[in-house]
């Protein structure tokens, strides 16, 4: 397969070459030895944790919002014309970074909340908590997953359903044991893909974000900003960590998966 | 009667949920001043437009463009093989195959871009379009198989057997009943692949920081220009737009 050997090589290549950059220092008479002082000096810097914890609660509160939005919209909207489905689904060809923008215009102080409904009592862009940068994958994701349900719930769901009703089965337990299972698989899928997104990506923080903390890729981005060389290490091995975090949530995500399935 | 009017508010309310906050961004790219507490423009311009559209922004516009394009191409062709193979389940053990091919959508691309700059700086690739259509292509191709395999199966191969057993020859059976039947998931792939390039930042940074594509000429001008902003973001909707467009009227399903 051609496609693997792409993926193999480019993406394996960029993997290897993250480390090699993180493992060997630049000095200013080319390359160094070998080392783990780049590692040791990221693992022992207090800013890299905050980012870290900030990064994951991020991804973890704009994925579990984005699922329970659109979980409930699907079930919604299952028995509804294509009218509704298109409408929900407009967000997904929008970029990112263009949601940002939206959420600048209107969210942030002096934006246009705050000029039809008077100063809002809290900040939604570049607040500490990063609720801006949630609000955007939100706005952004939910519509992709609930394309990803819809597309699961097909007609033979219906039938199904229809005939654990004749069975006297109530509402709830039609949720329980018909629909669950038909989209727990696309739902925990996509979950995985927006939270490594949510994890990795920088452009929404820098636009919506706070100055402080800063996200991992934020942090990563820094590093060169502060110090050329010692600085492309730090950033491989922060970039190496946020990759670490991303597939360590999408384990948690399928082995939770897992364990909804034995239940 | 009432659920039908229950549904029509549904529907209200969700185009306003879409189009109000976009429309704001089209107010503000045409708002040369609009200070708080002012709920209307002080005063409409064009001098966001013309920022947009100076040199560095076109440029940027057209090597966005060049590179979704070429890569939804490229991803096209080398996914297909690969989604055929998984789709019909000729794969004894496709997980670690499936694990493998989807495995660039957990890693943040800006860490595969910064990866890949460490060899492209060697091969003259950085800062080049063809150094961006790989980065891209390294995050396209997962996307582009994910959706293509559904078009694949024991339906599709039914099919092409039919038409096998009619006398058809390979290119012809390719061309009305393979491509008939599997364009509507191409057309999604199609638009998703270059929907991902499009809005791709942190691969674009980290291999053609000296090529500027147009997330990356947009973002600084959030925090301090929304004028421009908003102009830019227009020029950046706009293909995405058309993309859904070209995308739902090649979906139309011929059988």
């Amino acid at each position: 397969m051609p496609a693997l050997a792409v993926i193999v090589v480019l993406f394996g290549g960029a993997l290897a070459g993250a480390a090699k950059t993180s493992l060997v220092p630049l000095t200013n008479s080319g390359l160094g030895h070998p080392t783990l002082a780049t590692w040791r000096a990221l693992v022992h810097d207090p800013a890299l944790w905050e980012a870290v914890r900030f990064s994951v609660r991020i991804a973890v509160l704009a994925t579990a919002l984005s699922a329970v939005v659109a979980l409930t919209l699907a079930l919604v909207l299952r028995r509804r014309g294509t009218t509704l489905r298109t409408l929900v689904a407009l967000p997904v060809p929008v970029p990112h970074l263009l949601v940002a923008v939206v959420a600048v215009l209107w969210l942030a102080p002096g934006g246009l909340a705050d000029r039809i409904f008077g100063a809002l009592p809290f900040d939604l862009v570049r607040d500490r908590a990063g609720v801006g940068i949630v609000l955007v994958y939100v706005y952004k994701e939910a519509p992709f997953l609930v394309l990803l349900l819809l597309a699961a719930m097909g007609r033979g769901l219906a039938d199904r359903e229809e005939a654990t009703a004749v069975l006297g089965a109530s509402p709830w337990q039609r949720v329980r044991w018909v629909i669950w299972p038909a989209v727990r698989g696309p739902l925990v899928v996509g979950s995985i893909v927006v939270a490594a997104f949510a994890m990795g990506a920088f452009d929404v923080p820098l636009a919506v974000g706070p100055n402080s903390p800063l996200t991992v890729a934020e942090y990563a981005q820094q590093a060169t900003a502060n110090d050329v060389l010692a600085g492309e290490g730090l950033q491989a091995a922060a970039l190496l960590v946020t990759a670490g975090v991303s597939m360590l949530l999408a384990m948690i995500a399928v082995r939770f998966a897992k364990d909804v399935q034995g239940g | 009667m009432a659920e039908r009017r229950l549904q029509r508010a549904a529907a209200v309310l969700l185009a306003g949920a879409f189009a109000l906050p976009l429309a704001a961004i089209v107010v503000r790219a045409f708002a040369d001043a609009w200070r708080a507490p002012a709920i209307v423009p002080q005063q409409l311009g064009l001098r966001g437009i013309r920022e947009a559209l100076s040199g560095a922004t076109l440029e940027a516009l057209t090597n966005s463009l060049v590179v979704a394009g070429v890569v939804t191409a490229i991803a096209l062709v080398i996914g297909w093989p690969a989604a055929r193979v998984l789709g019909e389940r000729r794969l004894r053990r496709p997980a670690p195959v499936f694990l493998l091919l989807a495995l660039p959508l957990l890693v943040p691309s800006y860490a595969t871009g910064e990866g890949l700059t460490e060899w492209f700086l060697r091969i003259g690739l950085i800062d080049s379009l063809p150094g961006l259509v790989l980065a891209h292509l390294v995050l396209v191709l997962p996307y582009v198989i994910l959706v293509l395999i559904a078009a694949f199966g024991p339906p599709l191969t039914a099919l092409e057997e039919m038409g096998r057993s009619q006398g058809l020859g390979t290119l012809s059976r390719f061309r009305l009943v393979t491509m008939p039947a599997v364009r509507p998931t191409l057309a999604a792939a199609a638009f998703l692949g270059f929907l991902v390039s499009w809005s791709e930042y942190g691969s674009s940074l980290a291999v053609g920081g000296g090529r500027p594509m147009l997330p990356v000429v947009l973002l600084p001008f959030v925090r301090s220009d929304p004028q421009v902003a908003s102009a830019i973001s227009l020029l950046f909707l706009a293909p995405a737009i058309g993309a859904l467009l070209i995308a739902s009227r090649a979906s139309r399903s011929p059988l």
